[in-house]
């Protein structure tokens, strides 16, 4: 049996930053209003952030006790950091939902069996999809053409890999119209591992990490792009302090497709041939928007596109309702996934726009699934893709 | 409980949970309470009903009176008064799932709403029909139009349009009998600012105004001697629709919790807002006459821009604590300045930070914030100086903001002894058996001293803790730094 302080979800390395930062909850309920998973708590409190806090700190003064309940409810969040936007003393929710599920994998208490399964297949094979390692590259079209060296480095993350392509091919096919030699690192491209930090399976990610790194300084790349929301963060946010603590290198830029694309517009290298006469609506994909502050590259892109009418969500930008995706919760309840992902189509759809786009892949496939389900009125469609389209 | 469980299950199926680590997430509300505290009453429910129906609600009220159990309703439990803090467990009534908006009267101008809808909400709902709320709370991301009539509340709007009870029209309430009967004028008042002691609230009527741009203002005054003044230019030149205003000493530890240079370094901020109808000119003139009235300066546009966005962050200082102690309270503009003053006074080993909102019919609603770590064995007596600010305004003609459970001793000044003998009577009529969330606005008898009341031995011991608490700062802080 764990000593009680081993027990403590909010561990001793992090504990003195996570617990002040818990203590100086102010419980007004914010976090509870937008969070996309409380209203599948039944409306009990139990299910809100707020109340997971406060029983984070009651677990950490040995006023209550894990339960497989609470472990339930400490992995669903999709970590679309909603309730960081909004919380009014800063504390940094998603980090500490994060601890606390690492604590509760340590225990043997969590993650969930969908998890677990991811694990496996990434240990086998390097993606959490159980897909070929040899053929990570299959998005590949015969036009691409990688260098064996250059400074930039194309991530291509596993989703985009096995599952949503598009995105990934049209960015490559720019860079090359654009000139922009890049290097891609095929089946020794392992997954980015935000899977496993966002579900708290730490030991693996930790092996996906330091491969990665590997890759990177054996390339000796200077930037890294990508077009996965979730692996720009966790390259971005997660990568940097897990090589500090190391003390491995890391000192490339990490540059999601939505920050090139526009700056290629803004300095004039994309040129439009083709007017795309769309009325679309873009949501904000929270790994991307909340996470990174991507906000105005997105529409900047659609903006220039001719022809394309840009109508705004209820909730958008910092408002923006989640895709239902993250944080494993895809995985780990799909039922619950689904139900966002229909939710935040419905908003989509009462916009009045034809298209719905976004720039993760990860949100493609939920909402690729849910308008399927739906018969819903309306297409779905990555930037990139108009991107490309206008380009001509 | 046994055979009220099982009525209750069979009635209301999976609405209800009696499940321990469930009901316990209902045992606190925003205060931060000592233990020694907490431990004088049941604030953990038997059950809980999370109402998605005014027909639900009833059902459980009439379950729970045939057994004799008693009923807390809630809203976002985002005040600090213990208003919907159990005191004897039972059946809390989680009303935030009702939070439907029934129907907009765009003609009429009013709303018809369920008690859990949140302000902001609402207000973005209002929004599409051309209007918007007359006001709300600085709470308004979270906080629900039910939860803030039962408390009284007064904030951004009520130096135009009042208290909450002056925009509510008419309510819809569940009573113990399990029937709901609408109510308006006096009855309703009734069940305005009193905690659903007389019923649970189900549905509520709310006029609207114009949904009209806000533009605001930022104007420092060298002291609070020249509110009364402001207050009465603001209403004359702009007819502004809300004034509040912040101390230096607010702002600097804002500014600290933010990492930032403080708006101002010495006096008060006062932020002005007016409505302005579609392709008008900003009145620059009036408000430079208002400032010039009261010797006061306008401040640069990006400040005012500044104080508007964070209206709803009030709580942003809490970082530095990590808990806060607030005494809140209610004291003629005209007594503002002395207020501030002797609490200042009172409290000088500590920084105070004063917030306070104008009121229709020149009041203030006043917050004092103390900085305080919250923890030790001295944090109960340092607790005491949150009820100093309370008490001095008190004698200089004012009251607490809302008795809820804490402060119950302090009904009858709160409520005016008018209303409260209507209450009463009310009370007794409804409640006999004392069984609508007990304890509020009247007498909880502690579990350690059942002989004696909760709320006056608060007042007494607070009062006797009073002259040590005040030797005891809370959290010290630096110099200040100039301002931006």
């Amino acid at each position: 049996m764990p000593s009680d302080e081993t027990r403590a979800l909010i561990s001793a390395e992090r504990a003195e930053e996570l617990s002040e930062a818990i203590d100086a909850c102010a419980r007004c309920g914010y976090c509870k209003t937008g969070c996309p998973t409380h209203p599948f708590g039944g409306g009990f409190e139990a299910a809100s952030p707020r109340a997971k806090v406060h029983f984070l700190k009651e677990q950490r003064e040995g006023a209550a006790e894990i339960t497989p309940e609470w472990v339930d409810r400490i992995f669903q969040c999709s970590s679309c950091e909603r309730c960081v936007e909004v919380c009014q003393t800063d504390i940094p929710l998603v980090e500490v939902w994060e601890e606390a599920r690492a604590a509760l994998v340590r225990l043997g208490l969590g993650p969930m069996p969908a998890h677990k399964k991811m694990r496996e297949f990434v240990e086998a094979r390097n993606n959490p999809y159980n897909e070929p390692t040899e053929q990570r590259a299959r998005w590949m079209q015969p036009h691409h053409q990688p260098t064996p060296r250059a400074e930039v480095l194309v991530f291509a993350g596993c989703t985009a890999s096995y599952r949503m392509p598009a995105m990934i091919q049209t960015g490559v096919t720019i860079l090359q119209r654009q000139g922009i030699p890049f290097v891609y690192a095929g089946a020794e491209e392992v997954c980015c591992a935000s899977p496993f930090l966002r579900t708290g399976q730490t030991a693996v990610a930790d092996r996906l990490m330091g491969s990665n790194v590997d890759l990177v300084e054996r390339l000796g790349v200077k930037r890294i792009v990508t077009a996965c929301a979730g692996c720009s963060k966790t390259l971005k946010k997660d990568y940097p302090g897990w090589a500090r603590a190391r003390g491995r290198p890391w000192g490339v830029e990490v540059v999601h497709f939505a920050e090139l694309y526009a700056r290629l517009i803004q300095e004039g290298r994309i040129g439009f041939t083709r007017s795309v006469q769309k009325k679309v609506t873009y949501h904000d994909p929270c790994h991307l928007g909340r996470s990174q502050r991507i906000f105005d590259e997105p529409r900047a892109i659609l903006r220039a596109i001719p022809g394309i009418e840009l109508v705004e969500m209820e909730n958008h930008r910092e408002e923006s309702r989640c895709c239902g995706a993250g944080g494993g919760v895809k995985a780990g309840y799909p039922a619950m996934a689904a139900q966002i992902a229909r939710d935040r189509v419905r908003e989509a759809i009462d916009t009045g726009a034809e298209v719905l786009v976004t720039m993760c892949p990860f949100c493609q496939t939920s909402f690729g699934q849910a308008i399927q389900d739906m018969g819903a009125p309306i297409r779905l469609a990555g930037v990139d893709e108009l991107l490309l389209e206008a380009a001509g | 409980m046994n055979e009220f469980r099982r009525e209750l299950e069979a009635e209301l199926g999976s609405a209800v949970t009696f499940d321990p680590q469930q009901t316990k997430a209902y045992d606190h509300d925003l205060g931060e309470m000592p233990s020694v505290l907490m431990a004088q009453i049941r604030p953990v429910p038997d059950a809980v009903l999370a109402a998605r129906s005014p027909e639900q609600v009833a059902s459980a009220l009439r379950i729970a009176a045939r057994h004799g159990v008693p009923v807390t309703p809630r809203g976002q439990a985002s005040s600090g008064f213990g208003g919907a803090i159990p005191t004897r467990g039972g059946l809390l009534v989680d009303l935030t799932p009702m939070n439907a908006v029934l129907g907009i009267d765009p003609d009429a101008g009013t709303v018809d709403v369920q008690p859990g809808v949140v302000w902001n909400a609402l207000s973005a709902r209002l929004r599409h029909a051309q209007l918007d709320l007359c006001t709300c709370p600085t709470s308004a991301p979270a906080s629900t139009v039910g939860g803030w009539f039962a408390t009284g509340g007064v904030g951004i709007g009520s130096f135009r349009y009042g208290s909450i009870g002056e925009v509510v029209q008419e309510v819809d309430v569940a009573g113990l009998d399990g029937r709901i009967v609408t109510v308006r004028g006096p009855e309703m008042e009734l069940h305005h600012q009193t905690c659903g002691t007389l019923g649970v609230v189900t549905a509520l009527r709310l006029a609207c105004r114009p949904a009209l741009p806000l533009r605001s203002f930022a104007i420092q005054l060298e002291g609070a001697d020249g509110v009364p003044a402001l207050l009465r230019e603001a209403r004359e030149r702009l007819d502004a629709y809300s004034i509040a205003f912040s101390s230096a000493a607010y702002l600097r530890m804002r500014a600290m919790a933010e990492e930032e240079k403080p708006a101002i370094d010495r006096g008060l901020l006062a932020l002005v807002t007016v409505t302005e109808p579609p392709g008008s000119i900003p009145d620059l003139a009036g408000v430079l006459a208002v400032a010039a009235a009261v010797g006061g300066t306008v401040l640069p546009e990006e400040v005012a821009r500044r104080e508007w966005e964070d209206r709803f962050y009030p709580m942003r200082i809490k970082k530095l604590g990590p808990a806060l102690l607030v005494g809140e309270f209610y004291v003629p503009a005209a007594a503002f300045a002395e207020a501030c003053r002797r609490i200042e006074s009172a409290l000088s080993g500590d920084l105070v930070g004063i917030e306070a909102t104008a009121v229709r019919g020149d009041r203030m609603a006043v917050l004092a914030y103390l900085v305080d770590p919250g923890a030790g064995l001295l944090f109960p007596l340092r607790m005491a100086k949150a009820l100093l600010p309370m008490r001095i305004a008190r004698r200089l003609g004012g009251s607490a903001y809302a008795p809820g459970l804490w402060l119950a001793s302090e009904t009858e000044r709160c409520l005016g002894s008018e209303k409260f003998a209507a209450y009463r009577r009310k009370k007794v009529q409804m409640d006999p058996g004392g069984l609508l969330n007990p304890g509020k606005l009247q007498v909880t008898r502690p579990r350690w001293f059942p002989a004696a009341s909760l709320s006056w031995a608060i007042g007494i011991g607070s009062t006797l803790a009073g002259p040590i608490s005040r030797r005891i700062p809370s959290r010290r802080f630096p110099a200040p730094r100039p301002a931006r």
